[in-house]
């Protein structure tokens, strides 16, 4: 993995329509984002997909990353997973049924890999999370790392769908006033 | 940063989140083109939140994904093969009459204006060129100078529409096209009937999104909506019937992308993604019957 000052230096590249260094960014983030859109889109085809549709996007618009507002990573993150999310909605507005299923395979708990990596901002988020209520932990962590709506947090937690409304802002109204936002 | 109520920052949180449904999201994405410190709020959001991928497991995609992406980000094609002088700028009234929307793509635009017209400016030579070889009679490609031997690209192909009516009348096409790619929409005007046709050639206006697109003349002020482009490769439509021919030949053609099934109050509530004006591809009669006089 390339440092964030590199992918930085990579983005303004692509940005000039710099093709060896498109082809560097993408070598050096794919893994990563496919990871985060897979475990949200749970088939490898749709994640393909999607992955192929956020470099499409990264390569046209990389003149628009701002790197006094954002990392990189982040930037790129938040274009997959944005999409991988659009997907999953719409699918699930098409067949809510197939979704149980998915739903038994998800795990409970972010996956542990990569602990290591864990950073001080990670560390300050997940103290934030951390003092939240126990279930609310765990809808916050669910709904982020599989890309749970509302009805399937609903149907996890054995909730009515506007308890989880409720909870899923208060919870977020709590994270934000202990990061101090 | 404007102050918001706790509703918008909810929304902005949860769209970061991700719990919120298709509709809503839509409706922040719509937010987010109008505004940019809501923008700002929900990015601020994302990046806090994105920390959490820290733990998520990279995997690896198949070698062939790679190969997707440089076909559609349009990687292999060659970039405009013929340097041509420095055609004038044509954005300044995109530009003014997107003023109050969000302007941060706008900058971007007069490179994308101007590389447009340099296709178009092409596409014109060439087809003059051929019509000049028809004149004489002659099919030598030899006169040509080796910078415009019809050896178009693919977009260039596509541009130079035949024109569709028994009696062959002007056609004028623009070239809507997005940076670094290829063109993503081509819109043809009949110069007869002012019917027009967009053609979609490569874009996506993305999930509870439609491109719309705009006419914009200095003569009339605000732009004016042409109608929100469909879903399928054509989209036909008579709306030009009512402007002015000049109108129609000067203005610039703008494409925003709206909320699905268009912009709520007739006016765009982004910055353009594409624009172009029209040129004259083929001359009236043209076509079948070259005319002498070229």
């Amino acid at each position: 993995m390339l440092t964030p000052a590199e992918l930085v230096w990579l983005i303004a590249a692509v940005a000039k329509g710099d093709e060896a260094a498109f082809e560097r960014l993408y070598a050096a983030t794919r893994a990563k984002l496919f990871g985060v859109v897979l475990r949200i889109l749970r088939r490898q085809d749709l994640a393909e997909e999607v992955i192929q549709e956020t470099y499409v996007r990264i390569w046209n618009s990389a003149g628009q990353f701002n790197p006094g507002l954002s990392s990189p990573i982040t930037w790129m993150v938040s274009i997959a997973r944005n999409r991988a999310i659009d997907v999953v909605r719409k699918r699930s507005e098409v067949s809510i049924e197939e979704e149980p299923a998915a739903m038994e395979v998800a795990a409970d708990s972010p996956d542990p890999l990569a602990r290591r990596e864990m950073t001080e901002e990670l560390k300050r988020l997940l103290e934030c999370v951390g003092r939240l209520e126990p279930d609310r932990q765990k809808l916050v962590l669910l709904a982020y790392y599989n890309g749970w709506s509302r009805e399937q947090l609903a149907a996890k937690f054995e909730t009515p769908v506007n308890t989880v409304k409720t909870w899923l802002r208060r919870s977020m109204m709590d994270i934000r006033e202990c990061l101090g936002l | 940063m404007m102050a918001y109520s706790e509703d918008h920052i909810a929304l902005a949180a949860e769209y970061a989140l991700g719990t919120l449904d298709a509709d809503e999201r839509a409706q922040v994405e719509a937010m987010m083109s109008a505004d940019k410190d809501f923008t700002a709020m929900v990015e601020a959001w994302e990046h806090k939140l994105s920390v959490l991928n820290q733990m998520v497991g990279s995997v690896e995609p198949r070698p062939q994904v790679w190969d997707k992406i440089k076909t559609a980000a349009g990687l292999s094609e060659p970039q405009a093969p013929l340097a041509l002088p420095d055609p004038p700028p044509v954005a300044a009234e995109v530009m003014e009459a997107f003023a109050a929307a969000d302007t941060s793509n706008v900058i971007r635009l007069s490179t994308q204006a101007r590389r447009w017209r340099n296709v178009a400016t092409l596409t014109t030579a060439i087809a003059a060129a051929l019509v000049a070889m028809i004149a004489v009679g002659v099919y030598q490609p030899d006169l040509l100078p080796e910078r415009i031997r019809p050896t178009p690209r693919t977009q260039i192909v596509e541009v130079k529409t035949a024109p569709s009516a028994p009696t062959p009348s002007a056609q004028y096409v623009a070239v809507l096209q997005k940076e670094g790619g290829s063109p993503a929409f081509i819109l043809t005007v009949d110069g007869a009937t002012r019917n027009f046709t967009v053609r979609k050639v490569d874009a996506a206006a993305g999930p509870g999104k439609s491109f719309e697109l705009w006419l914009i003349s200095d003569r009339l002020g605000p732009p004016r909506s042409l109608g929100v482009i469909g879903e399928g490769d054509f989209t036909a439509r008579p709306t030009l019937a009512s402007y002015d021919a000049n109108i129609v030949n000067a203005a610039t053609y703008a494409v925003t992308v709206e909320q699905a099934g268009g912009s709520p109050n007739g006016r765009p509530t982004s910055a353009p993604v594409f624009a172009g004006k029209l040129i004259e591809s083929v001359p009236p009669a043209a076509a079948p019957a070259p005319s002498p006089s070229r």
